[in-house]
């Protein structure tokens, strides 16, 4: 039985996309972005009845912003006296009802309000995981003496992975890593490379659901389980991990390029000077290497 | 046949006549479930409240069970179920069929192909559904309908009102004049063997009580809730009626008001006796309102026997003094307080040296331990107390507690702790010595024996084993 001590915060990321989920609910009606809130819902409410200690932190994941649904800024703390008895009374516990109802009036007013500027149409997911990494570690801070926090962050993925952020991204893997904090995701649409490394580095859950209208269920299969129950269960078996790198020149993922030897920054062609440290590199081609090498052998 | 020269005595139990060692369970919620009767278990889950407070009680593993079938129309195939758990934890596994079996939680049911699979209790199912997703009925009528309160109370009020209550009933128990309970109350602290009570004196604490009063509020309020349970049908009340509203209320959310309406009679009754513990507040006894204070809220939190942890002083801030004893390594202790009780607390297993203010100073020695000790109450029990309590600044060094202490407390138990007493059951008087060791290689051979003397023929078997040796010895005989 799990002791009293230990907290649980899941924090689900969830991908808002306009233009993604505007696109899907042509190609599948029955699939929308509101079906998709309901399982998340489903899941949300399912994490907190599991044990009074078990926390839920949702965040939607906009083009241009992320927004906090649950808890958010108009949440009076879980102690606030019910301003307006806000339980619908349709004998859910009350917790619950009111967490639900604030993720609901929350999306709608994340979705009528911003409007969609400029070209960028990529999700901002990276800024959305760092937000919640942020936020795990102030409750982290907030616990009294002796009190532990296991977190993990879900993420439900809809659009295309965006290589713009690759660096962002990765810094948010590494820092996730280091704080413990597992990362999964349950990709809607398209593989991410991006979320299979921060699964695989994390030691998350990766998977790619095959059918999107049984969501809610694959959510409460897979991604229910902490990471005590995960070494019980029978799981997906881990899902092979696009590894390439994105350079940092034209953000394009690359299989083999050029590493500067001072930063590591990667490039897809090769340049005199590192963009990222500015270091200037002595040698003009790759191919004076090996007559480089000879001129310096009797120096050393 | 007769055992012939041979006589079996009984061994009883002679801890029963030795000491005065009755030690205080507190059983958990699960265990309690599991005794009571499957129509009981089946009309309790009629309510989503109670269906929740039993999901979160189940392992961990069990509870994913649950989640992954809740939303099944059909059976699963039981060897599919086994399936969900890696081969290592096989165990885990068994143990999850055991307990949903066992709470009514599933039911295994023929699949069309004659297999053998499991579904969901579709009460619990619906129940659950309806507690996590809505679409039921309302609870309770909801306050709302009263209007707001002109003398509504905030969550602090509410916090110093069900500490006062509860207080009391422990201020009773030590004997303070000032406290006074009702003669219900009187009553059941009596049945619940928290008090003893000789005709025509005033009630008096037994040992039992004494380790009651080293538990956390939180254990002390299930243990009691317990006691109460036991005596709700000799009351002439529906158990499960008292025992849904019970977890309605651990449900509810603390500040806000409920209303009475559309509680029966026995319930209203009940409602008065949550009242005088503190687990709710009501300003009048004929108030159409109540409050649910943070004690009920705690009580299904409080659930969990296994409460090494201080997480108790998070949930239950404001109830009871939590945090004031500091324990240094040369046994003394300074505890921050100036309520009685917790000094008559403190004063039961050590020596008091100074009083202030604000402060008292007290001396943890060897008597003063085994004087606790030999009143029934255990190291554990004093360890547990002092570690419930520990002031923040104790909190913030592991262990919490300075290791030599609760290890000299342990020590100090165990000197007294000489005698193990087993049951068992006496055979002497054998006939032969061939015939002895016939009787005691078997019994040695089933794992069952205790004790032996070979000079003088006798041994000892375990109460389990002494049908099984007995049947052997007679079958011996008649081959003989």
């Amino acid at each position: 039985m799990a002791s009293e001590d230990e907290f649980n915060l899941l924090a689900i990321v969830v991908d808002v996309n306009p233009i993604w989920w505007g696109q899907q609910a042509q190609r599948e009606p029955e699939f929308t972005l509101s079906k998709c809130l309901d399982a998340v819902m489903v899941m949300g409410n399912s994490h907190m009845a599991m044990t009074r200690t078990n926390k839920l932190a949702i965040i939607a994941s906009h083009c241009q912003d992320s927004h906090f649904l649950y808890p958010c800024k108009t949440w009076k703390g879980g102690e606030g006296s019910g301003d307006d008895a806000s339980s619908s009374g349709d004998g859910k516990y009350e917790l619950l009802s009111v967490a639900n109802n604030l993720i609901a009036e929350e999306i709608r007013n994340v979705m009528s309000k911003t409007e969609v500027r400029g070209h960028s149409t990529d999700t901002l997911l990276a800024g959305s995981l760092a937000k919640a990494l942020c936020y795990i570690h102030r409750v982290t801070k907030e616990l009294e003496a002796g009190q532990e926090m296991k977190s993990r962050i879900l993420v439900i993925k809809a659009a295309d992975d965006c290589a713009l952020q690759y660096m962002n991204f990765m810094n948010v893997i590494f820092a996730a890593q280091k704080q413990n904090i597992l990362i999964d995701a349950c990709v809607l649409d398209s593989d991410s490379g991006l979320l299979q490394q921060a699964c695989d580095i994390t030691g998350g859950l990766y998977l790619k659901i095959p059918q999107k209208v049984a969501l809610a269920q694959y959510l409460l299969w897979v991604f229910l389980p902490d990471s005590d129950q995960r070494s019980q269960l029978v799981l997906p078996p881990p899902a092979h991990v696009d590894y390439r790198a994105a350079c940092f020149c034209h953000r394009n993922l690359i299989e083999i390029g050029y590493v500067c030897s001072v930063c590591l920054s990667i490039f897809c062609n090769f340049s005199p000077i590192c963009t990222t440290c500015e270091t200037a590199f002595k040698i003009q081609l790759p191919q004076m290497v090996k007559s480089k090498k000879k001129k310096l052998k009797p120096s050393t | 046949l007769v055992l012939s020269g041979m006589y079996i005595f009984q061994i009883d139990r002679y801890s029963m006549e030795w000491g005065l060692r009755v030690q205080l369970q507190c059983k958990n919620l699960h265990e309690y479930l599991k005794e009571l009767s499957p129509e009981i278990l089946d009309r309790l889950y009629n309510h989503p409240a109670t269906c929740l407070a039993v999901y979160r009680e189940l392992p961990a593993l069990a509870k994913n069970y649950v989640m992954r079938m809740l939303f099944l129309d059909q059976p699963l195939p039981q060897a599919a179920v086994a399936l969900w758990v890696k081969k290592d934890s096989q165990r885990d596994h068994d143990e999850c069929v055991s307990v949903l079996s066992g709470l009514r939680l599933w039911h295994s049911q023929q699949l069309q192909g004659g297999l053998q699979g499991y579904i969901l209790n579709p009460v619990f199912k619906d129940n659950l559904r309806i507690a996590l997703l809505g679409g039921g009925r309302a609870w309770a009528d909801e306050g709302s309908t009263l209007g707001p309160d002109r003398h509504a109370r905030d969550i602090e009020s509410l916090d110093r009102y069900a500490m006062e209550r509860w207080e009391v009933i422990l201020h009773f128990m030590v004997g303070s004049p000032s406290a006074a309970v009702s003669q219900d109350l009187a009553q059941l602290l009596i049945q619940a063997g928290l008090m003893r009570s000789e005709p025509g004196e005033a009630p008096c604490i037994t040992s039992a009580g004494f380790q009651f009063l080293l538990l956390d509020t939180a254990s002390q309020l299930w243990y009691f809730t317990l006691q109460y349970l036991n005596t709700v049908q000799s009351r002439g009340m529906d158990l499960v009626e008292i025992l849904s509203f019970l977890f309605q209320l651990s449900f509810s959310t603390l500040g806000r008001d409920y209303s009475v309406e559309g509680m029966s009679e026995s319930l209203l009754i009940f409602l008065q006796h949550l009242r005088e513990f503190g687990l709710v507040f009501q300003r009048k006894r004929k108030s159409r309102r109540y409050y649910p204070t943070r004690l009920a809220i705690t009580l299904a939190a409080g659930v969990t026997t296994n409460s090494s942890s201080s997480s108790n002083m998070s949930i239950t801030p404001g109830t009871g003094d939590t945090g004031f004893i500091v324990v240094e390594t040369n046994y003394r202790i300074y505890a921050y307080t100036n309520s009685e009780l917790q000094i008559a607390l403190v004063a039961l297993f050590s020596e008091m040296l100074y009083r202030f203010p604000n402060v008292v100073v007290a001396q943890v020695t060897r008597e003063s331990v085994q004087q606790a000790i030999a009143n029934g109450i255990t190291a554990q029990q004093i360890i547990h107390f002092l570690r419930t309590r520990a002031h923040p600044v104790m909190l913030k060094q592991t262990p919490v507690l300075p290791p030599t202490i609760t290890d000299q407390i342990r020590l100090w138990e165990l000197e007294r702790d000489r005698l193990q007493f087993t049951e068992g059951v006496l055979y002497n008087q054998f006939l032969s010595q061939a015939d002895f060791e016939v009787l005691r290689d078997r019994a040695q051979g089933l794992g069952c024996l205790v004790w032996q003397n070979v000079a003088h023929r006798v041994m000892v078997v375990t109460p389990q084993g002494h049908s099984e040796v007995k049947r052997f010895w007679k079958r011996q005989k008649s081959h003989t």
